[in-house]
């Protein structure tokens, strides 16, 4: 049970950034946090059974972590291009304006 | 001690880097983030992942400080540091949870030694996860050089 809770409490702080955050970049932050929530419960729980394999395939989970992040600040930056603004509400309001007027 | 100090110093600097407004200080809050958990992994006994988290942080922290430079709108008004000092409380009442249910009391066991060993046996896995690192950031230049491209014409 060691730091289970630690990493729980991490876990739902990024949940609650990822809710109720409106800036694409603090999205991009909440979801940094959940995966070092993840990587911290993954590690102690290895480190507390002695087992080297435990932190070989840890490099597994900092490598994915990061080929995520690299495609998701990509995805950021043309959005954000595109649109002009990185506020997920205005994304949304202008994705319905575009819509509505190829709809017309 | 020294676990509970670096647990509450995680907790707050993920509220901080979760809820200020400015762009770059959340993102010197979440290298403090990083920091922390490297020091965790440290007492806990396991160096080869505070090395790891501390290498993949700085990499993923540079490109952070870019596109929060990038992306990131100017507050209109400066940032008060009475909401400063409410989100320093708020992490550290968050963390009391983790210090008294949890974190007391854990000897990590040092496991340096099979390290090694166990790296050398999945080194097909580690080729295998380099290449799909470095094929994954190529896509990402890609998509904002097809962009790019296909922006000007």
């Amino acid at each position: 049970m060691d730091f289970v809770i630690l990493s729980l409490v991490m876990l739902t702080l990024g949940i609650y950034g990822l809710l109720t955050n409106r800036q694409l970049l603090k999205v991009f932050i909440s979801v940094e946090l959940i995966a070092t929530a993840a990587t911290l419960n993954f590690v102690m729980l290895i480190s507390s059974t002695g087992q080297g394999l435990g932190q070989a395939i840890l490099i597994l989970a900092f490598s994915t972590d990061t080929a995520v992040s690299a495609v998701i600040l990509a995805l950021l930056v043309i959005v954000s291009k595109k649109y002009g603004t990185s506020n997920i509400s205005e994304i949304l309001k202008m994705q319905g304006k575009v819509e509505s007027e190829a709809e017309a | 001690m020294i676990l509970e100090i670096i647990s509450i110093g995680l907790i707050i600097s993920a509220c901080l880097a979760l809820f200020l407004d400015e762009m770059v200080y959340s993102v010197a809050a979440l290298a403090g983030t990083f920091l922390f958990t490297a020091l965790l992994y440290i007492v806990n006994g396991s160096d080869f992942a505070a090395i790891f988290q501390f290498v993949v942080g700085v990499g993923t922290l540079a490109i952070l400080f870019l596109s929060g430079e990038m992306l990131g709108n100017k507050p209109t008004k400066k940032a008060s540091s009475k909401k400063t000092f409410a989100l320093i409380g708020l992490g550290a009442v968050l963390s009391l949870p983790a210090i008294f249910l949890s974190v007391s009391g854990s000897t990590g066991t040092t496991s340096d030694a099979f390290f090694g060993d166990a790296l050398w046996n999945l080194r097909g896995v580690d080729v295998v996860i380099q290449s799909l690192v470095v094929l994954t950031v190529a896509l990402g230049i890609a998509i904002i050089l097809y962009e790019r491209r296909s922006g000007e014409k």
